[in-house]
């Protein structure tokens, strides 16, 4: 009996040992490993929803415990530096902005994820290729695309329809129009609010009204800077121009998103230019006055321009890196972290909050149920131009910003503060 | 002895051998071993760090990672990096602007702080609780305290001062009180030379911003230095029939000079390497020194030019306290 007993124990285990999954199987004799993760706390996924995810890899991985370290976007840059001078990474995993890759790629800060990628991703055309090429050094992918972050354009249909205006703009001319006659009626004091602060949105922002004039990109094929010149002017002369007409709030210029965006749910401006979160708060009664009011659409474009996407867009995407100083042990354990979060399972049950960079997950009928403006994200999406990737992006936006910035206040003329760019751009080069 | 010597003094060599005898006798040897962990601490977080920053200033300093370990890579540049930094006019416009900003910070100190602290050592009904109110806003972090004004601030009508001014009739529109604007717009060479000066709308509000959390603390140093000043002087005074403002001027003010002297050595220091309020309102936008140096290093990477600002800074605050503590001394003797 005692012997039949023993037999079955034995069966029994051998069937479970068979049917387990691999990775629990590995799991259990796997050592111990802390996986440090930085990400962020302003944009993109919610701290809640990181540490949801992170609770899900922990179980699917008992041994892999993931410490995450959430910053201000404005300390993540110097996060990821500070980390990548020691001789161990701080940070496993980093959040990596786009306009980062080309300096991480260059100067070695973060891994090229090719062979991980190659291996472990299926349909990796799934991902738009306007999203892979903000990740891309040459061949060198330095990140795995985690969220699609762009801009939209939102309107107050009442105040539009006040103005007499059933449909929104479609092309600069008439987005000019309808800014001039809701302040010649008195509907507001402002058509428009923008972020102007001196900052990178306001880079985002040039990079899109650029692009709306037919180019959003800032350097031609032989990597020399054309802000004098074509689109990249006329954005300039156009954004100097709202702010001067008193079409745009003069409050434009020390605004960031967020402001822009009270202004917008606050009823204060009939137009606003931003990220996807407007989308949420314009339609949250706690936060906006303009409940079932706003509207999301694409972009108006120039005349003749844009022609294949009927928008233009401006790209903030957001991927997960490994750092080059991660010890050689972890890595495979930094991957399996990064293919679990950006995986279209994972990012299919958080469509709520952002989203997703997979084209079956964006297209399905969860996601078109839960976003009324599904198709018009789909066709934004597809119409985004890119920052710059060069390794010294940052210097360079930075000259970007204060001269753009000087221009739209008229401290200096146009014309001059698009010559000037250019120069001290050229001269960083060489 | 060395007829060289005074009789009854010492030779040089056998006073260095007494002091060093003394030094380490029983009385002294408990001073120095208790100094030891401040020492210490001095040396790991001050002492080190600054000489690691000098070397990086010296060099074209960046960050790499080979071979999976990361690093800081120096390549020796000399001076190269403080002959870029004092040639270029971003760091002139940056000098200027923080020039403005401390002078304009002081000013308001001495005059305001020394207002308060005087009408502090009244005596009043409700002296202590008013005493507590002023001292409030110390007490309120400075990342708070930044984003406490950028709501003050804010350009548009729901920012509290706009809202005050616009409710008061005082405003037609609201101001865009974070805009690096000229001031006085209406007086065209008043602008100019305020501009020239380094003023702007901008620069003033962060003055009035960074005033309001710590104004209270010197007031209060102030108020310290108001309390040790015998009565009796000011009986005499004004038995001699001097008025309130000859007593301030004769009696207060001489006698305020050593804390002054102090207040002014801290305050200076911390104006010129001012730096959350700015950066959480303003980020990049107005790159007073503090502020370049960190973008130089931390954003564009380049620590030997951010190292090496940030020594200029050093060095400025340290000629401006031996000024003062000379000064200091002067007043004492």
């Amino acid at each position: 009996m005692k012997q039949k007993w023993m037999q079955l124990l034995l069966g029994l285990s051998t069937v479970a040992s068979l049917v387990a999954p691999a990775s629990m199987a590995n799991a259990a004799t796997a050592p111990k490993v802390v996986l440090k993760v930085l990400y962020m706390n302003q944009a993109g996924y919610t701290t809640t929803v990181l540490r949801q995810m992170g609770k899900q890899f922990q179980k699917e991985y008992p041994n892999v415990t993931i410490q995450f370290t959430f910053l201000p976007y404005t300390q993540m840059h110097s996060a990821v530096l500070t980390s990548a001078a020691a001789p161990t990474a701080q940070y496993d995993v980093v959040l990596s902005d786009l306009i980062w890759t080309g300096e991480f790629g260059s100067r070695g800060y973060t891994l090229p994820l090719n062979s991980y990628i190659k291996q472990n991703v299926k349909n990796a055309n799934q991902i738009p290729q306007s999203v892979w090429n903000g990740f891309k050094v040459g061949n060198k992918i330095m990140a795995m695309p985690f969220l699609a972050n762009f801009q939209n354009f939102y309107y107050n249909k009442n105040l539009l329809k006040k103005a007499g205006f059933n449909a929104p703009p479609k092309t600069m001319t008439q987005w000019l129009h309808q800014m001039k006659v809701l302040k010649a009626k008195h509907i507001v004091q402002y058509p428009y609010e923008d972020s102007w602060l001196q900052a990178e949105g306001l880079v985002c922002d040039y990079v899109r009204t650029a692009g709306e004039f037919g180019n959003g990109n800032l350097f031609n094929a032989n990597g020399q800077p054309i802000m004098n010149q074509g689109p990249a002017l006329k954005a300039l002369q156009w954004m100097r121009m709202l702010y001067a007409d008193g079409l745009a709030n003069p409050n434009s210029l020390t605004a960031d998103e967020p402001t822009a965006a009270n202004a917008f749910a606050s009823g204060q401006v009939a137009f606003n230019t931003n990220w996807t979160f407007v989308t949420g708060i314009m339609d949250t009664k706690s936060e906006s006055k303009i409940v079932g009011q706003g509207v999301v659409t694409t972009f108006p474009v120039a005349p003749g321009t844009n022609k294949a996407t009927h928008s233009a867009d401006i790209s903030g995407f957001q991927g997960l890196a490994i750092a080059a100083n991660t010890p050689a042990n972890l890595r495979p354990w930094a991957w399996k972290w990064i293919q679990f979060a950006t995986s279209p399972a994972v990012q299919a049950q958080h469509l709520h909050s952002q989203w997703p960079v997979w084209s079956q997950i964006a297209n399905s009928p969860k996601e078109k149920k839960l976003n009324k403006w599904a198709s018009v994200y789909q066709q934004n999406l597809n119409s985004v131009y890119n920052r710059p990737v060069i390794a010294n992006y940052l210097q360079v936006s930075s000259i970007i910003q204060q001269y753009v910035h000087e221009a739209i206040a008229g401290t200096i003329p146009v014309k001059q503060a698009a010559d000037e760019m250019v120069q001290q751009i050229n001269q960083l080069k060489g | 002895m060395s007829l060289s010597v005074p009789v009854g003094q010492k030779p040089p060599h056998r006073r260095i051998t007494h002091r060093l005898f003394l030094a380490l006798s029983s009385e002294y040897i408990w001073f120095y071993l208790l100094l030891i962990p401040s020492i210490v601490l001095l040396v790991c977080v001050v002492i080190i760090p600054m000489v690691f920053a000098f070397k990086m200033s010296l060099g074209n300093t960046t960050v790499v990672t080979v071979g999976g370990k990361g690093s800081i890579q120096s390549v020796w540049v000399g001076l190269q990096n403080y002959v870029n930094v004092l040639s270029s006019p971003y760091f002139w416009q940056a000098f200027r602007d923080t020039v403005y900003f401390s002078v304009v910070s002081l000013l308001i100190e001495v005059t305001v702080g020394v207002g308060i602290a005087l009408l502090m050592n009244q005596k009043f009904f409700g002296r202590k609780v008013f005493r507590v109110i002023v001292f409030i806003p110390w007490a309120v972090p400075t990342v708070v305290n930044a984003m406490l004004w950028g709501m003050v601030f804010d350009g548009d009508n729901y920012g509290a001062l706009n809202d005050l001014l616009l409710r008061m009739h005082w405003i037609q529109t609201p101001v865009i009180w974070l805009n690096a604007a000229p001031l006085f717009q209406g007086i065209p060479w008043l602008s100019n030379f305020v501009s020239w000066l380094g003023g702007s709308v901008a620069m003033n509000s962060m003055i009035i911003g960074d005033e309001w959390r710590t104004l209270p603390i010197v007031a209060v140093l102030l108020l310290a230095g108001l309390q040790t000043i015998p009565n009796e002087y000011y009986e005499a005074a004004r038995v001699e029939g001097a008025s309130a403002w000859r007593q301030f001027r004769a009696i207060t003010v001489p006698l305020l000079g050593p804390i002054l002297s102090i207040v002014l050595i801290l305050r200076t220091m911390q104006l010129l390497r001012a730096f959350t309020l700015i950066f959480t309102l303003q980020q990049y936008g107005l790159p007073i020194l503090s502020i370049e140096a960190y973008q130089q290093a931390f954003s564009f990477g380049n620590f030997g030019t951010g190292s090496a600002i940030s020594f200029l800074v050093g060095i400025l605050s340290l000629l401006i306290a031996v000024v003062y503590i000379k000064r200091l001394y002067k007043e004492e003797m």
